[in-house]
């Protein structure tokens, strides 16, 4: 392995600053702009500015800010993943970029089949926007997915994209398919239609937000407990949160915000591959191959 | 001010559906492209070395091939000219020892022939005595003198009868 050169470990030190410096924006915004708190308030993001725009206006909030710090902050870590890849070395970074590929990779070779292999990067996307935009809870940031307007916007994207692939069996095709079994389940089938990314957007924002009320309701109340037990001078000082938050935070912080993304992912994929007709598609293919040739 | 728990907003929808493309174009161009065209080049690279090590093995084969042939020609070169080798010494063995026979014969014969020569010598040698002795003895005998021509028939005559004797009998 050829050494380091300085101007390497110089573009490596400001690649990381690009992944930690984000980060460190949104706590420094967090701490400057917030309002101490009085009592339990569950609210939603709280709204830095606002744009007047036609229809309805833009306001900027955490949810669009910290969205921000993700995508910046997974760009530098992109970047960072594959500075220096090459044929031959070897480093730990290079084994773990290589891992990512080949394990989404698989998946959605695995799950939606050879035609979707170009698939991986989205399937990637979803699973790294979704984790760690959950995961910003753990430097006590508000975590953009659980705001409705945001796991929508995904959601909606899906939903394109499944419209799209299952119109790739021809017009006809589709419209049939609202049709089945009788042309009397046309309604049902639409709501079903809609139902999908409405379910989607609605289960991963719904799991983030009640672990943010959950952890909140249990906090005051441990503080209520230990106000309660300990008398009028311990009390002061809330015991009982010690400990207790900390592992439910383990489990909605951590573990729920890496399986709603991984929930995320997989729905995706199942729902764009299993929409997608490919019989249909291949006949599709044939007779227009045949008519080109004729 | 804060947002409501739940509240929708187009904007914010379409800017969150922005977000998500804009990473899904970032880890397609830099993370996945990147990995996909280093494992390209690796599997290139590993096919090459693979393609390589069959060639020299090809080329070790059709070496070994060439040389046992060599081998096996210097062996039957070698074979032949013991053969030659054995045949010429067995030819000038063969001569020799037809010299050396014929020699021997020769030696024999002249050896015979000497032998032969002493034996008739020293019988007429012996015949002249024999002679003598008795025409002495005779000449005593009787006190006269006798013709040794007579005589010498006479005698001759006996001897060669008993030298025919021996002759049968030796």
């Amino acid at each position: 392995m050829q050494e380091k050169t300085s101007r390497f470990r110089a573009v490596d030190a400001l690649l990381i600053l690009m992944i930690v410096l984000p980060i460190l924006f949104g706590i420094v915004l967090q701490i400057a702009t917030k309002p101490p708190s009085e009592g339990i308030a569950i609210s939603g993001a709280r709204i830095f500015f606002t744009i007047p725009f036609f229809f309805q206006d833009i306001p900027i909030t955490e949810s669009q800010v910290n969205s921000w710090i993700v995508v910046v902050a997974l760009l530098g870590l992109c970047l960072y993943l594959t500075h220096g890849i090459a044929t031959k070395t070897k480093t730990r970074r290079q084994h773990f970029a290589e891992m990512i590929v080949e394990k989404v990779t698989n998946m959605v070779r695995g799950n939606m089949g050879e035609y979707f292999t170009g698939f991986g990067p989205f399937i990637a996307a979803i699973l790294g926007l979704s984790a760690f935009s959950s995961l910003m809870t753990l430097v006590g940031l508000y975590p953009p997915t659980s705001d409705i307007n945001v796991v929508a916007g995904w959601a909606i994207l899906v939903f394109i994209l499944i419209t799209y692939y299952k119109l790739k069996g021809g017009i006809l095709h589709y419209m049939k398919s609202y049709c089945e079994p009788v042309p009397l389940f046309a309604p049902m089938n639409l709501v079903s239609e809609i139902a999908t990314p409405v379910s989607m957007a609605f289960r991963h924002y719904g799991n983030v937000l009640s672990g943010t009320v959950i952890s909140t309701l249990v906090a005051a109340a441990l503080q209520g407990i230990s106000a309660m037990t300990l008398g009028w001078f311990w009390g002061q000082i809330p015991f009982l949160q010690i400990g207790i938050p900390a592992v439910l935070s383990l489990y909605f912080d951590l573990f729920s915000g890496c399986l709603q993304a991984f929930i995320f992912a997989m729905l995706t994929m199942l729902y764009v591959s299993g929409g997608f007709p490919a019989e249909q598609y291949e006949k599709r293919r044939l007779r227009r191959s045949q008519k080109k040739a004729s | 001010m804060t947002l409501e728990v739940i509240s929708v907003n187009i904007w914010q929808i379409l800017i969150s559906l922005i977000n998500l493309l804009l990473i899904f174009l970032i880890l397609k161009k830099v993370l996945f492209k990147r990995v996909k065209k280093m494992l390209a080049d690796r599997q290139a690279a590993l096919d090459k070395q693979y393609a390589d090590a069959d060639e020299a093995k090809r080329n070790a084969l059709e070496n070994q091939v060439a040389w046992e042939e060599k081998i096996q020609s210097a062996h039957s070169e070698a074979d032949r000219i013991m053969k030659e080798a054995n045949v010429n010494a067995m030819q000038r063995s063969d001569a020799i020892l037809a010299e050396t026979k014929e020699r021997a014969d020769a030696m024999m014969r002249q050896a015979e022939a000497e032998a032969k020569l002493e034996r008739k010598k020293a019988t007429a040698a012996m015949q002249h005595e024999i002679v003598e002795v008795s025409t002495q003895l005779s000449e005593k005998m009787l006190g006269r003198e006798i013709r040794t021509e007579d005589h010498r028939a006479l005698i001759d005559s006996f001897i060669d009868e008993i030298g025919e004797d021996n002759d049968a009998n030796g």
